[in-house]
């Protein structure tokens, strides 16, 4: 089904980092850049923090309750890179809600987003909003077993 | 946002004050503990006393952390070092830098390449220049401010008995003005503010502020109090940076232009550096010199040395004198608020100014021009629409369902570069550049808000 989100596609378990302490939102978007270049030695990392960064004085991607989708579009990429981490302290991220963040999932698409990248957000919303997989997710214990609840999780 | 202020200076510790009372996380570094502590016991921020270019002194103020760098300080250099080091060791994101020297301002390469890695240059002599000769170019303006690109103004008028508009309700400017749109953004009676209704009638000394194409500014503020005759001849007091850029804007633009500056070496080195302008030498309040100038055929008289009681003095004796206009440059806030309504005809607040152009900067959402106004009390903004009716507060709205906040009117809208006013049934496009007004600015936040896209914007 061409409108099916696979997170398999898009995440690896070494783009996920548990148990996180940062003491900002800066320091998460580091964080979050430094998985997401995992292995994607063509991408700059200064243009991706940027990106994230500028995408993020647009308007929030504190989605509230604990989560926040920090994403963006990068030039010359062609497929979408996902990574989370999961902070072992609240952070303060200027939220829609404005309660502090718990867990952030990263996403890089190509410079021409279309309808399948904004189904991927959308599906992530929709994840997230669950009550059950965020909080086994803010209480995995491990890199893998934050792989298996997301890219097994069905609506 | 997590901002590192450098300077505890006038425009340091503005933005300082502003920006600490709008939930921002504020750390002022200064090398002078006292004004350090002078500040700490006012306003809500941390203070960190050292060199603030010096790797240790930000680290301990949490460079590590911080969003934003504001690099404030009265040296150049400082303010550059401190940049490249934010870059270099901390990251910083969004790193700005007071620059006031024209030899570092016309050598932009040296920002573009990484040299000295400066995201936003600001100089706050630029700044004052433009924000000058706009007054000096509308010479019934209290002020003029620039939006899109300059394509869109705000103006201020004070309503006099010989505007036609005066006793008659805001409904009627069509009529009196037909073949011009502009919006009445706000009104202020006796230092209140008043939000203008289509029977709101303009009554005499009403400082009547507005917004409308460049090209009609002059067709409405006529109808406002009679505009005074074009300016051609300017005296400035004062040939100091700002007089000098201001001199050789004036003389650029063919008006004619006459410096007094009391310094011996400046007065030589400004009169070499100047075409068309006669350079005198002596005192700006010494009406034996200001007479045989023929003071009471200036147009206006602007007096811009770096002293505050110096600038009201000699513009006060030159407005007895006879100078049509008189503008003073003034920088302590508390002089401000007590000369406003004074015999000068202008007060200018450089603090007010430079403060502006660093919080377009800082604030929430696509801004691109920030002005305050009114003793900082009131922003005219210029922000960007994105997104779509989803992913936007804004986008595919009528003006009149907006949720604005008290107070707070669009005035103007430049989409694809054309100018539009707006009216109730204007539908917001993305990509609209809009002109609002807020009265009030503890509804900043929620302007910012109102503009800022959904998570689903990508």
């Amino acid at each position: 089904m061409p409108g099916e989100i696979e997170l398999a596609d898009l995440l690896t378990v070494d783009r996920i980092d548990t148990g996180c302490q940062l003491s900002s939102k800066k320091r998460l978007m580091e964080r979050i850049t430094s998985l997401l270049l995992q292995g994607r030695a063509r991408l700059d990392r200064k243009t991706v923090l940027q990106t994230l960064i500028e995408r993020e004085r647009l308007g929030s991607t504190g989605i509230g309750k604990g989560v926040a989708l920090p994403h963006g579009r990068i030039n010359g990429l062609d497929d979408v890179i996902g990574a989370v981490v999961v902070l072992a302290n609240p952070l303060d991220y200027g939220a829609v809600d404005d309660e502090s963040v718990r867990l952030a999932f990263g996403l890089l698409v190509p410079a021409q987003a279309n309808e399948q990248h904004l189904r991927i957000l959308a599906h992530l919303a929709r994840l997230f909003d669950d009550e059950m997989i965020r909080n086994k997710v803010i209480s995995a214990n491990d890199n893998q077993e934050v792989f298996d609840l997301l890219t097994t999780w069905t609506a | 946002m997590k901002i590192i202020i450098l300077g505890a200076g006038q425009v340091g510790a503005s933005t300082a004050e502003v920006l600490s009372g709008e939930a921002n996380d504020i750390t002022l570094i200064d090398i002078d503990s006292n004004a350090l502590r002078q500040l700490q016991d006012r306003l809500d921020i941390r203070t960190v006393t050292g060199n603030a270019a010096y790797p240790s002194v930000l680290s301990r103020a949490g460079a590590e952390d911080a969003d934003l760098l504001l690099a404030v300080t009265n040296s150049d250099e400082i303010n550059m070092v401190a940049c490249t080091i934010a870059a270099t060791i901390f990251d910083t994101p969004t790193k700005m830098a007071r620059i006031r020297a024209p030899e570092y301002l016309t050598c932009q390469e040296i920002f573009d390449n990484d040299a000295f890695p400066v995201d936003v240059l600001i100089s706050p002599e630029q700044i004052l220049t433009n924000h000058i000769m706009r007054l000096v170019e509308y010479p019934s303006a209290i002020q003029v401010l620039d939006f899109a690109g300059g394509r869109i103004q705000l103006a201020g008028v004070r309503a006099d008995h010989d505007g036609p508009m005066v006793g008659c309700p805001l409904s009627e400017l069509r009529d009196h003005v037909p073949n011009v749109d502009a919006r009445v953004a706000a009104i202020y009676r006796s230092e209140k503010v008043i939000s203008p209704e289509a029977d709101t009638i303009i009554k005499l000394e009403d400082e009547v502020f507005f917004v409308a194409a460049r090209e009609n500014i002059n067709d409405v503020m006529r109808e406002m109090r009679k505009v005074d005759r074009l300016v051609n001849r300017v005296m400035l007091a004062g040939g100091g940076n700002i007089g000098f850029g201001l001199a050789t804007n004036l003389e650029a633009k063919g008006y004619s232009v006459k410096v007094i500056e009391r310094d011996p070496a400046c007065a030589e080195s400004v009169a070499d550096r100047l075409n068309d302008t006669v350079v005198l030498l002596g005192d700006a309040a010494d009406e034996e010199l200001l007479r045989q100038e023929n003071i009471d055929g200036m147009d206006v008289f602007c007096a811009v040395t770096n002293n505050d009681e110096a600038n009201i003095l000699s513009a006060m004796l030159a407005k007895r004198l006879g100078a049509r206009r008189v503008m003073a440059l003034i920088n302590r806030a508390v002089y401000v608020a007590l000369f406003e309504h004074s015999e000068l005809d202008v007060v200018i607040s450089p603090r007010l100014a430079t403060v502006g152009s660093i919080l377009a900067h800082i604030r929430r959402g696509d801004i691109v021009a920030v002005h305050s106004l009114k003793h900082g009390s009131a922003e005219a903004i210029e922000a960007i629409a994105h997104g779509d009716r989803n992913s936007s507060r804004v986008v595919g709205r009528g003006v009149r369902d907006l949720p604005l906040p008290a107070g707070t009117g669009i005035g103007a809208i430049l989409r694809n570069d054309e100018v539009l006013i707006a009216h109730k049934d204007t539908v917001i496009e993305s990509e609209d550049h809009i002109i609002l007004f807020v009265v009030d600015k503890k509804y900043i936040p929620e302007v910012e808000r109102l503009f800022q896209v959904d998570v689903m914007y990508l």
